[in-house]
């Protein structure tokens, strides 16, 4: 008995309620459920909500006399802006795209070991940043919660002009300005704008992966000049990794897997810095 | 339970003619427009959902593996499907069901229900309520739904289990209400 209560999950009960168990696995959770009563009326709502939701929504699951021309219409319209480049995104398998973010994470475990991405970069009780540094983040996630929800008009200047975006953004930021290249992680540009940041022109990148997934790096005057490590804010599932150095505070936000975040933080960085470099 | 209805045709290495290409995305509307609709609270933002998540994978033909179109296509409809609900999170609306026409005519239990339904669905955050419907109604495996989402198969189970309870939860709290009322 008590082997048995041990033996059947939660997850197992859902398996069973989707079908996805074999008979003998079936036979064992039903058993189980005799015993088990409370679990068991939790079992009929979850299966009856199915019945219900399948029922909710099957009369939507038909053709429409304009499909035909609405994918004619849509033939062309996302212009080509959007696909800046044909790269080898197209090879990149889904599964690929997995083992590089379990990849990233080891990398990120890894580096949290040796001390790679040492000081702060999990939110831990160090010294509170300063107010600017507070707001950063804020301002970032209200970015990308605005802009990257936009089909259309998610950025005033496409990658197709990405020389002029950096020079445009890059004058009003009063900052040279690289715009990160972030192909070697799945995504490539859609462009940029101009935003106000921290009541001063700042300056947003927008990335896009091959599965519409968007990414935002946002950069903004940063008037106490200092420098702090790596930090995280959550805030409703989106994720900010953000950093100040010197004049400059960087914010990276999206809704993807922490590491992969992570990644892109660091590569941005890299970039940003190796640029600073040449420049100076 | 069946994983994968492959809507699309396996003929990795050449670039899919646009004619075939068009055709396989036709067929896959009425899936799309289902999907779209129970991942949204209005039969026109359904369509709306609809109508960008056709005009990206046009768009993004090129990056189409060739195999599993309508894994892919469902990939990028959730996807669109919380991008536009984080911008309407920060812009409440009243939802304003014009109705199109696209209701379920199938349907025969009372309407009431249904709204109730519809709105315990509403209060499902939006990555619970994809894996709820890409497992309930779709019928993707837990495995799918994992890499489709780019999530490890542990978050898709804590999520389904979330989208239950909470559903359950939603729906008992209603039944409390409609029993006292009459007295």
């Amino acid at each position: 008995m008590t082997e048995d209560f041990n033996a059947v999950s939660e997850d197992d009960l859902h398996a069973y309620v989707d079908g996805a168990l074999g008979p003998r696995e079936r036979v064992r959770i039903e058993r189980w459920l005799d015993e088990n009563p409370a679990r068991a009326e939790e079992v009929r709502q979850w299966r009856a909500q199915a019945v219900e939701l399948r029922a909710l929504f099957a009369g939507y699951a038909r053709s429409d006399a304009g499909d035909r021309e609405r994918l004619s219409r849509s033939s062309g319209t996302e212009e080509a802006r959007q696909e800046p480049d044909g790269q080898d995104r197209a090879t990149r398998s889904r599964a690929g795209f997995v083992r590089a973010v379990a990849a990233g994470f080891a990398l990120f475990v890894a580096g949290g070991l040796t001390g790679l991405y040492a000081p702060s970069l999990l939110p831990s009780g160090g010294a509170r940043p300063s107010q600017i540094a507070e707001s950063l983040p804020r301002q970032a996630q209200s970015a990308f919660l605005v802009y990257a929800s936009e089909v259309r008009h998610a950025v005033e200047v496409g990658a197709d002009e990405q020389t002029h975006l950096a020079t445009w953004l890059g004058k009003r930021l009063d900052h040279p300005l690289t715009i990160p290249d972030l192909s070697a992680l799945g995504f490539s540009l859609v462009g940029g704008r101009l935003l106000p940041v921290n009541d001063k022109a700042g300056a947003m990148f927008m990335y896009e992966d091959g599965s519409g997934r968007r990414l935002t790096v946002l950069l903004g005057r940063n008037a106490d000049n200092r420098e702090t490590s790596f930090r995280i804010d959550e805030s409703d599932g989106v994720e900010t990794f953000y950093w100040i150095d010197g004049p400059i505070g960087y914010a990276v936000t999206g809704e993807v897997p922490r590491a992969l975040l992570q990644q892109v933080a660091d590569e941005c960085y890299r970039q940003f810095e190796k640029s600073e470099a040449t420049k100076s | 339970m069946s994983p994968s209805r492959n809507g699309g045709h396996a003929d990795a290495g050449n670039t899919p003619a646009s004619d075939r290409f068009e055709e396989d995305v036709l067929a896959l509307m009425p899936a799309l427009r289902r999907y779209a609709r129970s991942l949204v609270r209005s039969d026109a933002d359904g369509e709306d959902l609809l109508q960008d998540c056709v005009e990206k994978v046009l768009a993004r033909r090129a990056q189409w593996r060739g195999i599993n179109l309508r894994a892919w296509a469902f990939t990028i409809m959730t996807n669109l499907g919380r991008n536009r609900h984080r911008y309407t999170a920060m812009h409440p609306q009243v939802a304003l069901d014009e109705d199109l026409g696209l209701e379920a005519e199938t349907r025969e239990s009372d309407p009431l229900e249904r709204s109730r339904l519809e709105r315990a669905l509403n209060g499902l955050s939006v990555e619970n309520r994809s894996v709820l419907m890409l497992v309930v109604i779709e019928g993707y495996r837990y495995q799918d739904v994992a890499e489709m989402m780019a999530i490890p198969i542990g978050t898709v189970m804590s999520r389904l289990s979330r989208a239950r309870h909470q559903l359950a939860e939603a729906m008992k709290d209603d039944n409390v209400i409609s029993m006292r009322r009459p007295k």
